[in-house]
């Protein structure tokens, strides 16, 4: 086994390494030359385009048609995407592997999930007008430069808004580059123009001048943390400057007369140059280390590091991890190194392995820990697994000590090897699989219709699986040529009791394809009812529409499916639909009550709810000022329920109401008084306190007001009026129908105490105390004390004497003596 | 109080803090100073939890109501808020985006926030008006809104009109996705139980919405990975009953005897707010809480005055549950202690020590004291309303109703009262109370009332009387709707035994105090009457006490009640209307379920139970569920939570079916 420093390097005082990580990478024939390429990132996908600026060997008819091509990073052809207009300009990647393809005109394309659909956006009319020239992307977002100078910004893409940015000088640019949103002060993206000897600084709101004076730079490039910028100066020099412009961190001088075809940072630290076959890297205060290759060379810069792509080989240039470096590097004696040592002479039987041990007893832990580092960062399985044994080793000499790094890294490593598998090719570093999370991992997995291995990772992971179901369907139905019933039948019971299954993305996928029927048997497993509607609706299919609706009991979606209906369809048609799910005609009444009556009215009648209709005319009685208008809108209401038997009740009083109108017309007429709006009683009421009796007994006879009720409104109406001799002259009335206690009552409320009194002897239905109680109340209470004294009640008149004073207090003593020897 | 407890389980402050937080947020995203459009009913909710002056700290420079269509153009950003659920609603916010649209003279940034969701019909109706591409559309999801720490409701004003007369669900669909965030955040309620078709479609909804929730779960990208392995059964919760107010008409339509009852029936209270003539409160210093805004053309007369009413008060919580019969003598303590404290100063002997620990009690103690005043002057009006003789009448009829004596008084007694022009709601709460009691009146008394109705409030009510019908709360009482009809027995009782229910489930008590005078049964917030929505909470979890109080009550003595659920009470749900829930939810993955368990420490059982109310709850209800709670927590440590859709009265539930135009006006 090769030394694991066998392709280190070192540039000043640090050490970089370069790891081969697929050969064989490219068909000889491809010229890369010819190639625009873009990369994803965390080490995703490539994308090749032959460039049109290029010459071309003719290869016959069949490239004419131009293509992108997306490969794996081990040059396996995972799509290829036909582009039938418009000129490329520039292709990108954004952080969930989405492609974006932008052409002259400034129409962008997305590409999900290495897929050969596309959803479009525009950058606009300015764009159109000029032309883009060319984009710089990040992982979010991008800026595309046009012809004019002007720089449109996109910053997402499920909700895309272009926005123009400020407007820079005139002038050719040599280079652009942009620093990422997340890393500015502005949280607003910046681009860094070079133009003439200069460099501007743009953002939303401004362009600011750096005053800069070596220019024109023939490349900049931003550090993947922002806070670095390398320029690349007409004298074939190299600075690095940090972000703010303040300070110049390093200078190095490529003695090469040609200016590179490329420039890109290599992690945070190091700069790389690229000629056509020759690399030099440019490490901190300017040390430099150069590579030859064969062939063209492509630089796809990474987070952690740099990926070399030619031809023959897929490269990875990266800084030697901390803890790499600590474990290998030559003469190194940190305890890591000697724990490595250590399981190697084990290996070998040697007693010297645990005399190591003793060495390193005190950072043993640590020693641990960093062997788990490095072995993450190892490319080699050779090498990880002897780190992960050196750890074990270290480990279990330790009385304490919590694995689950260890456990952790185990897991880890297992699922990046497996994905680092040519076949699959996804080379990813310990860092980069952290930055990308398991769950994208899956979803890149999944995009590269690698199922099986992403249903066991997942599995290994405990991730949930249900998308990968998903997605595998979502698949199987575009590609498959199967009848209908048998792929659905296929997909069901493949999927069948598996948790979380969306077969509303199914079934839209089936839907894209042109299969209706196939969707529609597809939806019938989506357990969400909300989900199925507006696939259903754009099937077609309304009425299981609106029944989906119902019982997903969100009254938003059923509202929304009758919108949708009302329009479609005709009114009778609609109706017919509503007609047998009562919550939809509740929702239609509900919402019609406000707005729209003649439909309410249309409702009524077609399902025949003759009094719902007699009401709503009712309702139109009401508003109308107009005595004419209203008497017919009440005639109609009563016409509409004469038929029926059981609205005989309704009918009735809607033939009062009419006449209760004209009486009343008549009253305004005679009186000069406004009669209408009042009711019955109040007719009444209003007339007796007029003084208009014969009048009101007229309405009651009119309207068969009962007696008891008739009585109580003229008491009313005589208090309210003070008119007391009125009702003296009741009180001489033989009977009442409501009895006199309400007048006594009535009439002490309205404070005529004298008058009320007259009405107390009239209540001989009540007990002898509630009538002294009365007395009392009228403040006669000798009159209350004779009334105890003929009951021969000895105690209420005990109670009046303390209640009594002056006079009447002899009085009472003289009515207890009465009583007192009667009762001896 | 129960509701100390209850806030550690469901920490109703969280939800405050979270409704105050997403709000502001919401606000801050809109760079700059704006005007604010918010909805009349909306902006009463969100005083609820966050301040006008801390809007203010936010941006928003003036407040609009979106019913007044007053915006102005003073400010380039435009919020608006309002429910997007209501159809009217939006198109009302679309025509205002355009008005101001087409008047103003700059362009306008408008900003619209959906309460709760962002919903495809207001999707569909701002682009028929062709705004949706100038409105940057949002969402803020207010779900639950604490009245009190035990008292969680979605404020919906109109549910009761849109769930009993209009028959459309939408509360519905609220509570459901508000109880869904609980069960989120909590974990699936273990067992739900429920009385009444409505509780049935909420349970129902509320497993549908769990089932979908793992596709949604694990179709979330942003999701954390725990949540995906689906909910598991609460650790914290027991129970959840939901009561349908359909099953329980009568005790929404009694007058309610407790303080907050009454204050609610003769001012009405809102979102802990009533109004109040300031004349009755004489002069005392203006606290108004309600932010104010300048704008909005006469905000309120200057007569009226706003009193808070919530458990921030000092006085409030011990007087808010009382009968009202008891609340002198409680006022007239509290009076004797303060001014027994304030003797206490004046006494000249005073050390500096003994000052100082006055002082420091001063702010509370002036604060109380001006509740004092505060409730004393209400309690005085309250007091005048319920000595009138019509109020006694009233109430007369009502008793005998609930206690269920079949008086030929009751009656004559309401002829008179209609007579005598006794406000309309009153009265059709009696006759409600009667058709509800007794499944109907029959159709002759009937047509005969209605007669009576309409000639002396007009026939305009008509409608009136025809919504009552549609509510079912003023019916004809036919023959095949009766319990002793065999065939309606079967299938589903369309009414409920009356009789066999107040006797089984002690609906009326005769003796509320105990020797000490201390109320001793739930039947204190009527003055014997038992609501049956909270006898069945009880049935649930106070089975032997309803047991001894049967027994006492001498009758028929009832199979040994004993067992989870609604257990032991299977008879008498039976004969109540609507359908019966009992679900018990079970974690799909059981060894997640131990886990959480394990992870909790929690050795003892879940212990608090919520009870939700579908179409509205009382304050009399509140009360004497707070009883419940106390009795639970000194038993057994359990505790009760209230969840309800909205408040609702007597008052209100006539008034939804009032017909408010008259005729020649």
């Amino acid at each position: 086994m090769s030394k694991p420093t066998a392709d280190w390097e070192k540039v000043g005082d640090r050490f970089y390494r370069k790891t081969q990580l697929y050969t064989d990478v490219f068909d000889q024939d491809l010229e890369l030359e010819n190639h625009v390429i873009a990369g994803a990132p965390y080490s995703g996908a490539v994308a090749l385009y032959r460039d049109e600026d290029k010459l071309h060997a003719y290869r016959g008819t069949q490239t004419a048609k131009p293509t992108i091509d997306i490969y794996s990073c081990a040059g396996k052809l995972i799509r290829s995407l036909n582009i039938d207009k418009g000129i490329v300009k520039a292709l990108g990647w954004s952080e969930d592997e989405t492609l974006l393809v932008i052409t002259t005109d400034g129409t962008v394309r997305c590409y999900h999930n290495l897929q050969n659909d596309f959803t479009p956006f525009t950058l606009g009319h300015s764009a159109e007008e000029h032309g883009v020239r060319a984009c710089r992307f990040w992982l979010s977002g991008f800026v595309a430069l046009l012809n004019n100078n002007a720089l449109i910004a996109v910053t997402r893409y499920d909700e895309p808004r272009p926005k123009l940015l400020a407007t820079p000088p005139s002038g050719d640019v040599a280079s652009w580059a942009i620093i990422p949103p997340a890393y500015t002060l502005s949280r607003s993206v910046e681009v860094l123009l070079a133009t003439g000897k200069t460099i501007y600084v743009v953002d939303a709101s401004e362009c600011e001048d750096r005053m800069l004076e070596n220019g024109p730079f023939k490349h900049i490039a931003v550090s993947p943390n922002g806070n670095f910028i390398a320029l690349y100066t007409d004298d074939s020099r190299v600075w690095v400057i940090s972000s703010d412009f303040q300070n110049r961190l390093s200078e190095y001088n490529s003695r090469v007369k040609t200016p590179p075809k490329d420039m890109q940072w290599c992690g945070n630290n190091a700069v790389v140059l690229a000629w056509e076959d020759e690399v030099h890297m440019v490490g901190p205060n300017g040390a430099a280390s150069k590579y030859f290759y064969d062939s063209w060379v492509h630089l796809i810069a990474d987070t952690d590091g740099i990926r070399i792509i030619t031809n023959d080989v897929c490269e990875f240039l990266q800084k030697v991890p901390d803890a790499s470096e600590e474990t290998f590097r030559l003469g190194s004696t940190s305890p890591a190194s000697v724990l490595l040592d250590a399981v190697d002479l084990l290996e070998k039987k040697s007693p010297k392995a645990d005399d190591n041990i003793q060495l390193i007893r005190p950072n043993l832990d640590e020693a641990v820990d960093t062997c788990v580092k490095a072995a993450g960062q190892e490319y080699s399985i050779h090498w990880q697994k002897q780190l992960l044994k050196a750890a074990s080793y270290g480990k279990s000499v330790l009385d304490l000590f919590n694995s689950d790094d260890f456990v952790d890294m185990c897991e880890t490593l297992r699922v990046l090897n497996a994905v680092r598998f040519y076949e699959i090719g996804l080379p990813l570093s310990y860092e980069q699989y952290m930055r990308l999370t398991p769950e994208r991992l899956i979803q890149r997995l999944v995009n590269r219709q690698e199922y099986l291995l992403a249903l066991k990772v997942s599995d290994f992971l405990r991730l949930p699986l249900n998308k990968i179901y998903v997605h595998w369907a979502r698949q199987k139905v575009r590609s498959a040529n199967a009848d209908e019933e048998s792929i659905c039948k296929d997909i069901v019971h493949r999927l069948d009791g598996k948790r979380g299954i969306s077969f509303e993305e199914i079934a839209r996928a089936a839907y894209d394809e042109g299969r209706s029927k196939l969707a529609i048997e597809l939806l019938d497993n989506e357990p969400r009812a909300g989900k199925q509607v507006p696939l259903l609706l754009s099937v077609g299919e309304e009425s299981l529409a609106l029944d989906k609706a119902v019982e997903s009991g969100d009254t938003d979606l059923v509202f929304y499916v009758l919108l949708h209906l009302k329009k479609k369809l005709t009114l009778a048609n609609f109706f017919r639909t509503i007609n047998s799910r009562p919550m939809a005609t509740a929702l239609v009444e509900a919402s019609a009550a406000y707005g729209d009556r003649e439909l309410l009215k249309d409702l009524y009648y077609q399902d025949d709810r003759r009094l719902d209709g007699s009401n709503l005319l009712l309702t139109e009685a009401l508003k109308q000022s107009d005595s004419q208008h209203r008497n017919d809108k009440l005639k109609v209401a009563a016409k509409l329920l004469q038929d029926s038997r059981e609205h005989t009740f309704q009918v009735k009083a809607i033939d009062e109401t009419q006449r209760l109108f004209r009486i009343q017309e008549v009253f305004e007429k005679d009186l000069g008084e406004s009669f209408v709006g009042l009711s019955v009683n109040e007719t009444i009421y209003k007339l007796i306190k007029s003084g208009n009796i014969k009048r009101s007994q007229k309405v009651q006879s009119e309207f068969k007001v009962a007696e008891k009720t008739y009585w109580w409104i003229r008491l009313r109406a005589l208090i309210s009026r003070r008119d007391w001799r009125e009702l003296e002259e009741m009180s001489k009335t033989r009977k009442s129908p409501i009895g006199w206690e309400p007048f006594f009552n009535e009439i002490l409320g309205a404070g005529n105490a004298k008058l009320a009194s007259l009405y107390i002897p009239k209540c001989t239905n009540l007990t002898v105390p509630e009538r002294i109680e009365m007395w009392i109340k009228c403040g006669l209470i000798t009159k209350g004390a004779e009334e105890a004294l003929k009951a021969k009640d000895m105690s209420s008149l005990e109670m009046l004497k303390n209640k009594a004073t002056g006079n009447a207090v002899h009085e009472i003593e003289r009515m207890i003596a009465q009583l007192a020897p009667s009762r001896r | 109080m129960a509701a100390s407890q209850a806030s550690q389980v469901i920490n109703t402050q969280d939800i405050t803090d979270k409704s105050r937080r997403d709000l502001l947020l919401l606000l801050e995203a809109v760079r700059g100073k704006k005007n604010l459009v918010i909805e009349k009913s909306l902006a009463s909710i969100i005083g609820l939890f966050v301040k006008f002056s801390t809007l203010q700290e936010y941006g928003v420079d003036k407040l609009f109501f979106l019913e007044n269509h007053n915006v102005d153009s003073s400010q380039r950003n435009i919020v608006f808020l309002a429910r997007g659920d209501n159809a009217r609603v939006v198109r009302t916010v679309a025509e205002q985006i355009r008005l101001v649209r087409s008047e103003s003279k700059i362009d306008h940034d408008f900003t619209v926030i959906w309460v709760p969701r962002r919903t495809l019909v207001s999707n569909l109706v701002l682009e028929e008006h062709g705004v949706l591409g100038e409105a940057n559309i949002t969402e803020l999801d207010l779900q639950f809104v604490p009245l009190e720490p035990d008292v969680l409701s979605l404020e919906l004003e109109d549910c009761f009109s849109d769930l009993i007369l209009r028959k459309d669900p939408t509360p519905i669909f609220a509570a459901a996705r508000s109880l869904m965030g609980l069960q989120k955040q909590y974990g699936l309620f273990p067992r739900i139980l429920g009385k009444g078709d409505n509780a049935k479609k909420l349970s129902d909804l509320l497993l549908r919405m769990r089932s979908e929730e793992d596709v949604n779960a694990s179709s979330d990208p942003s999701n954390t990975y725990l949540t995906s392995f689906g909910l598991t059964p609460s650790s914290t919760i027991e129970n959840l009953i939901i009561i349908d107010r359909e099953v329980d008409f009568p005790t929404a339509l009694a007058t309610q005897l407790t303080y907050e009852g009454l204050l609610d029936e003769v001012f009405s209270v809102s979102h802990n707010q009533t109004e109040v003539d300031s004349s009755i409160l004489g002069s005392a210093p203006a606290p108004s809480t309600q932010p104010q805004n300048g704008t909005s053309p006469a905000p309120t007369t200057a007569t009226k005055r706003k009193v808070q009413l919530d458990s921030s008060d000092k006085l409030y919580p011990e007087i808010r549950n009382v009968n009202f019969a008891t609340i002198g003598p409680l006022l007239n303590r509290t009076a004797k202690r303060l001014q027994s404290d304030q003797q206490n100063i004046h006494a000249p002997n005073q050390s500096i020590s003994d000052l100082k620990s006055f002082v420091s009690k001063l702010p509370s103690y002036q604060a109380e004291q001006a509740s004092l005043k505060i409730h004393t002057s209400l309690a005085e009006e309250i007091s005048k309303f319920t000595k009138a003789e019509t109020f006694r009448r009233v109430l007369e009829v009502e008793q005998t109703l609930l206690i269920g004596s079949e008086g030929s008084t009751v009656h004559e007694n309401i002829e008179e009262l209609i007579a005598r022009d006794t406000p309309l709601p009153t009265m059709l709460r009696l006759l409600c109370l009667e058709s509800t009691l007794s499944n109907g009146i029959r159709l002759r008394e009937l047509d005969n009332f209605k007669r009576q109705i309409l000639q002396a409030y007009g026939y305009q009510h008509l409608l009136t009387l025809t919504s009552l019908q549609k509510m079912g709360l003023l019916v004809p009482r036919e023959a095949n709707r009766g319990y002793l009809n065999p065939i309606a027995g079967s299938a589903g009782m369309g009414a409920t035994d009356w009789n066999f229910v107040r006797q089984r489930l002690q609906l009326w008590v005769d003796e509320v105090e105990d020797e000490a005078g201390k109320d001793k049964d739930i039947a204190y917030v009527f003055s014997g009457y038992a609501p049956l929505s909270v006898r069945l909470v009880q049935a649930i979890l106070q089975k032997s006490y309803l047991q001894t109080l049967a027994t006492a009550g001498g009758a028929a003595v009832a199979p040994a009640a004993t067992g989870a659920g609604w257990k032991g009470y299977d008879d008498v749900l039976a004969r109540i209307k609507g359908a019966t829930v009992d679900v018990v939810q079970k974690g799909n993955d059981t060894d997640a379920s131990h886990a959480r368990k394990t992870l909790r420490g929690n050795k003892e059982g879940p212990k608090t139970t919520i009870v939700f109310f579908v179409g509205g709850v009382t304050f009399a209800e509140i009360a004497a569920l707070r009883f419940v709670g106390k009795q639970l927590e000194e038993a057994s440590g359990r505790n009760l939570v209230i969840g309800t859709t909205g408040l609702i009265s007597g008052k209100r539930v006539a008034d939804v079916a009032i017909e408010k135009g008259t005729f020649g006006s």
